[in-house]
């Protein structure tokens, strides 16, 4: 019986540690001097630019339509990175103000950057969000070609949404979608 | 200095910094007391100079930070207040010692000091002081408060005087260089007589001017010496002391701008009335005054680029972290205050980034805690949900030796609105809000666990609830077994269960009801056992209605009355009896789902649930599931949901929550209890049930019989309810109309049972009832062909029953063998029948309520006799007849057959036989007519066919034919085979004629005697029994010898002689009465003599329509003797 319940409970596992450091990782809280070094050497390992190690797509109530990242061992990351970047999405987009949504940009630019990734939002004019998270070290990515991805993604989106058999807001299966987001999470070289 | 302080706000620059430590001793709750009343005073308007002075307390300051207190003043403690308790003078000594001691720590940068002593009485040692104040208890001290703002003057006046001294330090005198404590050992050996360093000196002074004026009130000037202090330090690239004289510049344009605080407490400070009359944006009505002032005033945009400004400065120094951390919450709450969150995020992401070496587990949880408090300010819930999660886990991290669950857990909770989820099912079940999933469930699960390890395994029980019952659609099949074995695991230690779980800080949980395990469907009420339905009074149902509305029809339906109907439901439960309701639920889990205790919960009427124990199998389909209970009182009843225990949690689901669940309604009438009777029969019971299932039957019987036979079938009643049984009522029904079927079905008497009652609960009752088949027993004619037709029968035509109809044209078709013929008449007919029993008894019957008992009597017809042709003889007199029956027995045994007076006629199987029976003619008339009131309303035809059956059954009552195979015995009815013409033979005819020869009454079969040369009388006498009058009629007797051997010698004018005519005319007779005419004959000759009385239709029209049967007159035979007289002669 004690067995069985120390092996039934997998919530608090032993790593549980790394995953919170790992966490503040992507917040950027660096625990000690010494942490934030071995990022740093881990940084230059990575170093080979991958166009985008996560794209969401978010539903106008703000759950997650879609969400796809390269390492996919520690997603959850990415869903706390995407999550807490609704925060800037949300200021970003209530700051143009009521009059000038029609004009508004849908490209939102940097959201906000962390100590190993950047974040990139995009909003369409029905609220829902695009959002997608480079590696900071990618220095090779310009805002045109983030911009450039965003495009193509809601073009594919809206190829989704234009499909009958596809239920709005129900989560994204389309195939033709993941192929796009994949193309653009491989490697751009 | 390294510890930062998270709470610090702009404002706080104007505030002097006064410590309030226990000395010795005290306990820890009336410190605080004190502590709390001491802190009232944060604002002290000094008399003479109408400024303000504001004072920050703190309880616990570490010297090591005092050390900064020439870079920012309000950093410097200026005043210490001491709280001691001393029991008697005698420890006196050594308490101010300590009180010596302790100013001591914060000696250096102390403006003055107060010793509050507690719980010394009477008698005071030393002199007055001014510094010393002395209480007899903590509860004595009425004037803590006027002290403490005496105290907080004293400073103002030393402060004062230390800015006045500043200020006007002209340059003749050397100013000091004021700096930090990692700077000292970097001026080592510096030139202080260079132009540069007096400059430092000069705008380090300037800055520390503007923050002694800050604090003094005079923001005016502060604002200038501020701005001084930029330029000379900006000019000596002194970027440490540059970033503070910025700050400080901020912080008074902040004070300027927003005397409402930044830091989001609206406690105590209020607008100060040296600023004039300020209103919220900063704009006086007195603009003269701020003209001035608006010069030096930095503007809100300007506030946050020198904000910037000062943290960058102040970010090349690593020793000054805290400082920028500090400079970083400040300008966020400033942003916060502006509305610019964007920017305030820039802030606060620099002051993630802020290294301040190593920190102790406290501090980084403090640290997050704030981060995702400021965060929280901006409006980013998000984020501030997600660094509250990092600090709740930081609060368990494995390197603290002691993890803090609690806090961990409770900082934990508080992030659930940033993760926009509610720990009410109700809200979660409300509309289409979904919140972030994945995360939401990994929070759960943290929950989860940190409440256990808590030691509260019921509030993990309750979170594992919800996370079974809101996420179950977004868990892996893995995940589902996981998390339904954790939680039987924390409910073996603590059952979960309906009531609401309430935290210490107040947050209450709602309960979950597990209402997707299983996923129910429909809720459907069942109607009770055909046999236990109540049923109202005809009488008394019409006198609900119509008291309901004063119209038979009406379109408008009253609301209400419409929302009842669509709710309630047409059938109603009995008080006492099970009731049941139908589920339909299915399993949605990928394993075996046990649920335990599953039951209905209801309202408005007393009830008593048994609950069921289910196992659903992995991922059913729709499963019916069947809740039973039973209701103790009468009432309306409410099935509002129900009860399930699944893993050991119970839950009760309403099914007011559930829309997804299909009802046809839940609102049902109880009525009172009525009796309950089981039957039983001495029959044994029917396996199939009866063809017509229109009704449902509660039972049903079957019996084989022969046709003609008669069975007793003993009904046994049972009282089984808890109800006496007070009426009792027995009707029957036969439903198979195919058959036609003659006599009474079934015949009970009732007087005996009904004599019992009431019948007390237990008790029984039996009631015999007679079973009778009597169906048709005429037979076709294809069975003539093995017969040796001789041609007897009478009438010629064909005999019309419907069997022989339908075989007729088959026996032309095919020449039928003797077997296939057999078949046909073997074959079995049924008979049902459905008696119904109406009982009723107990508070039901007062309520006008009764109960239906039915019992289906199936009876197996087999045949027996046929009667396969019938014709009639006429017999040797008028008024009688013989009455002529090919029986056929269709058994496979002997048979017997036999009527009244007639001998017993033996048929083996398959054979058939004639019989003749001579029976009287029958006179139909004296069968009594049906009333006139009857015979109004039905149809001629109908009364045709009464009349025909109930000739038909005295006829064949009156033959009593019965037949006997072994053992067996029965009846045969020869009503079916009757026809027209056989009817019309057996009747008598209404006209009756009596013919008297010599005063005997003469008939065919009678001789009469007469002597010849005498004259014989002869009378003809007419009854007339018909409805009309008959008549007039002419006879004429004719004489006539027969010479048995076909002729007939009709020429004997010379042989008889009439006396008088020959003719005899009768009269017009009306109906009842009768006339005679007489007349007399002669006979000349001995012989044998007929004399045939013939009909001579006299009257016009009338007797043409009257049937030749009604003038069956006897032909009269009489024998001429020789006269004996004459022979002796």
């Amino acid at each position: 019986m004690l067995t069985r319940l120390k092996t039934q409970v997998p919530l608090f596992s032993m790593n549980s540690y790394t995953k919170l450091r790992e966490k503040l990782k992507l917040s950027g809280l660096s625990l000690a001097s010494t942490h934030s070094h071995v990022i740093r050497l881990g940084r230059h390992s990575r170093h080979n630019s991958k166009m985008a190690v996560c794209i969401a797509v978010i539903a106008k109530e703000n759950y997650p339509l879609f969400i796809r990242s390269v390492p996919v061992q520690n997603e959850l990351k990415f869903h706390y990175t995407v999550h807490t970047s609704l925060d800037v999405v949300e200021e970003k987009i209530s700051a143009v103000g009521k009059a000038m949504a029609d004009q508004r940009e849908l490209y939102l630019g940097l959201l906000y950057p962390t100590e190993d990734y950047k974040v990139y939002g995009y909003v369409t004019n029905s609220k829902v969000k695009f959002v997608i998270v480079v590696d900071s070290s990618n220095t090779s990515l310009r805002d045109n070609e983030i911009r450039s991805m965003f495009r193509k993604l809601h073009n594919s989106f809206t190829d989704v949404m234009c499909n009958p058999f596809y239920n709005p807001g129900d989560t994204i299966q389309s195939k033709a979608f993941d192929s796009i987001v994949s193309a653009m999470m491989v490697q751009a070289s | 200095m390294s510890i930062p302080d998270y709470m610090q706000c702009a404002e706080d620059h104007q505030t002097v910094l006064v410590v309030v430590q226990p000395v010795g001793i005290v306990p820890e709750d009336e410190f605080f007391r004190i502590y709390k009343r001491i802190t009232s005073v944060a604002q002290v308007s000094i008399r003479d100079s109408q400024r303000n002075l504001y004072i920050r307390y703190r309880h616990h300051y570490l010297p090591e930070n005092n050390e900064w207190g020439d870079f920012q003043t309000h950093r410097k403690v200026v005043g210490l207040i001491s709280v001691t308790t001393c029991g008697s003078a005698k420890e006196w000594p050594q308490t101010s010692d300590r009180f010596h001691c302790q100013k001591d720590v914060f000696g250096a940068t102390l403006y003055d000091s107060r010793l509050l002593v507690f719980g010394l009485q009477g008698e005071i040692a030393e002199q007055q002081r001014t510094d010393v104040a002395f209480y007899p208890s903590y509860d004595d001290c009425p004037d803590v408060e006027k002290r403490v703002e005496d105290f907080v003057e004293s400073i103002f006046i030393v402060l004062e005087s230390k800015r006045l001294d500043r200020a006007t330090d002209k340059s003749g005198d050397k100013i000091p260089l004021l700096c930090v404590p990692f700077e000292k050992k970097d001026f080592v050996g510096l030139d202080t007589d260079s132009r540069h360093y007096k400059k430092r000196c000069q705008g380090r002074m300037r800055k520390h001017v503007g923050d002694l004026c800050l604090q003094a009130g005079m923001l005016q000037d502060a604002l200038v010496h501020y701005h001084m202090a930029v330029e000379l330090l900006r000019s000596v690239n002194d970027f440490l002391w540059l970033g503070a004289a910025l700050e400080g510049l901020c912080s008074a344009s902040v004070i300027f701008h927003y005397p409402g605080g930044t830091a989001g407490k609206a406690s105590g400070r209020e607008p100060s009335l040296a600023h004039g009359a300020l209103t919220a944006n900063g704009i006086s009505a007195d603009t003269s005054s701020e003209i001035g002032r608006a010069k030096n005033c930095l503007g809100p945009e300007d506030i946050i680029e020198k904000y910037k400004e000062a943290i960058s400065y102040y970010g090349k120094y690593k020793n000054a972290g805290v400082i920028e951390l500090e400079a970083c919450v400040k300008a966020v709450r400033v942003l916060a205050i502006q509305k610019r969150a964007m920017e305030a995020s820039e802030f606060l992401q620099n002051a993630v980034y802020i290294n301040l070496g190593q920190l102790s587990e406290e501090e980084k949880i403090q640290r997050y805690s704030i981060l995702s408090e400021l965060y929280h300010l901006i409006g980013f819930h998000r984020k501030s949900a997600f660094f509250k999660r990092v600090a709740a886990m930081q609060c368990v991290a494995p390197t603290i030796p002691e993890p803090g669950w609690r806090a961990c857990y409770k900082l934990l909770l508080e992030t659930l609105s940033g993760y926009s989820l509610c720990l009410d099912p109700k809200d979660f079940s409300k509309g289409s809000h979904r919140g972030w999933a994945a995360v939401q469930v990994r929070l759960l699960h943290e929950l989860v666990y940190a409440s256990r390890r808590m030691g509260n395994p019921g509030l993990s029980v309750r979170h594992l609830s919800f996370l079974l019952q809101t996420m179950l659609d977004l868990l892996s099949d893995q995940e589902k077994k996981e998390v339904t074995q954790s939680l039987e695991n924390y409910t073996s230690k603590c059952p979960g269960g309906m009531e609401v779980l309430t935290l210490p800080d107040g947050l209450k949980l709602p309960p979950v009801p597990l209402s997707k395990l299983p996923i129910v469907r429909s809720v459907k009420l069942l109607d009770l056992p055909v046999s236990l339905r109540p049923h109202k009074q005809k009488g008394l149902l019409e006198n609900n209605m119509s008291s309901k509305s004063p119209f038979i029809y009406s379109p408008i339906i009253m609301h209400t009355r419409g929302e009842e109907r669509t709710k309630k439901i047409e059938f109603r439960w009995v008080q006492g009896d099970v009731c049941e309701v139908q589920l339909m639920v299915y399993n949605p889990m990928p394993f075996e789902l046990r649920v335990e205790h599953m039951g209905l919960l209801t309202s408005g009427v007393e009830f008593e649930a048994l609950p069921a124990a289910l196992s659903l199998p992995a991922e059913s389909g729709l499963y019916p599931v069947t809740l039973v209970g039973v209701p103790r009182t009468a009432g309306n009843i409410n099935i509002s949901g129900y009860h399930t225990s699944v893993f050991g949690v119970t839950s009760d689901c309403l099914l007011d929550g559930l829309p997804s669940v299909r009802t046809s309604g839940c609102v049902v009438e109880v009525i009172p209890s009525l009796p309950r009777l089981q039957l039983s029969t001495s029959l044994p019971r029917s396996a199939h049930p009866l063809r017509p299932s229109k009704e449902e039957l509660s039972s049903s019987v079957s019996v084989q019989l022969f046709n003609g036979e008669t069975q007793q079938l003993t009904i046994t009643l049972e009282n089984i309810g808890s109800e006496d049984l007070e009426t009792l009522e027995v009707t029957s029904k036969t439903c198979n109309t195919k058959e036609k079927l003659f006599g009474e079905f079934l015949s009970w008497d009732l007087e005996e049972a009904v004599s019992q009652l009431p019948l007390k609960p237990g008790q029984s009752v039996t009631l015999t009832v007679n079973v009778k088949v009597r169906l048709d027993f005429s037979g076709g004619e294809n069975l003539l062909q093995d017969l040796n037709d001789d041609g007897i029968s009478v009438t010629g035509l064909p005999i019309s029953s419907p069997l022989r109809q339908v075989l007729k044209p088959r026996a032309e078709t095919k020449p039928l063998g003797s077997e296939s013929s057999k078949t046909d008449y073997n074959h079995v007919k049924t008979l049902e029948a459905v008696m119904t029993f109406k009982y009723s008894g107990g508070a039901g019957k007062m309520e006008g309520y009764y109960r239906d008992l039915s019992l289906g009597v199936h009876v197996d017809v087999e045949p027996s006799v046929f009667f396969t042709r019938v014709s009639t003889l006429p017999a040797t007199r008028t008024r009688q007849c013989h009455l002529l029956l090919d029986v056929f027995n269709s058994t496979e045994h002997e048979l017997m057959v036999s009527a009244n007076n007639n001998q017993d006629l033996v048929l083996h199987p398959s054979e058939c036989q004639r019989m003749a029976i001579q029976v009287a003619k029958f006179d139909f008339h004296t069968l009594p007519q049906p009333d006139q009131e009857a015979v109004r309303y039905t149809n001629p035809k109908l009364l045709e066919e009464e009349r025909l059956h109930a000739q038909a059954s005295m006829i064949s009552s009156t033959l009593g034919i019965t037949w006997n195979i072994i053992s067996f015995d029965g009846e045969a009815s020869v009503e079916g085979v009757l026809n027209q013409l056989v009817l019309e033979h057996l009747q008598l005819a209404p006209l009756q004629w009596d013919v008297v020869v010599n005063g005997k009454p003469c008939d065919c079969d009678i001789i009469a005697d007469c002597k010849v040369g005498d004259a014989v009388p002869l009378e003809v006498k007419l009854t007339n029994r018909s409805k009309n009058a008959v008549g007039p009629f002419a006879l004429t007797v004719v004489p006539f010898q027969d010479y048995q051997n076909g002729v007939q010698n009709y020429d004997l004018q010379d042989a008889v002689t009439f006396i008088g005519s020959n003719t005899f005319y009768i009269d017009m007779v009306k109906p009842t009465e009768n006339s005679a005419c007489m007349g007399a004959l002669l006979f000349l000759y001995t012989g044998d003599f007929y004399l045939n009385i013939k009909f001579q239709d006299d009257s016009a029209g009338q007797g043409k329509e009257l049937p030749p049967s009604w003038f069956g007159l006897p032909s009269v035979h009489i024998k001429a003797l020789e006269a004996p007289i004459e022979a002796g002669a």
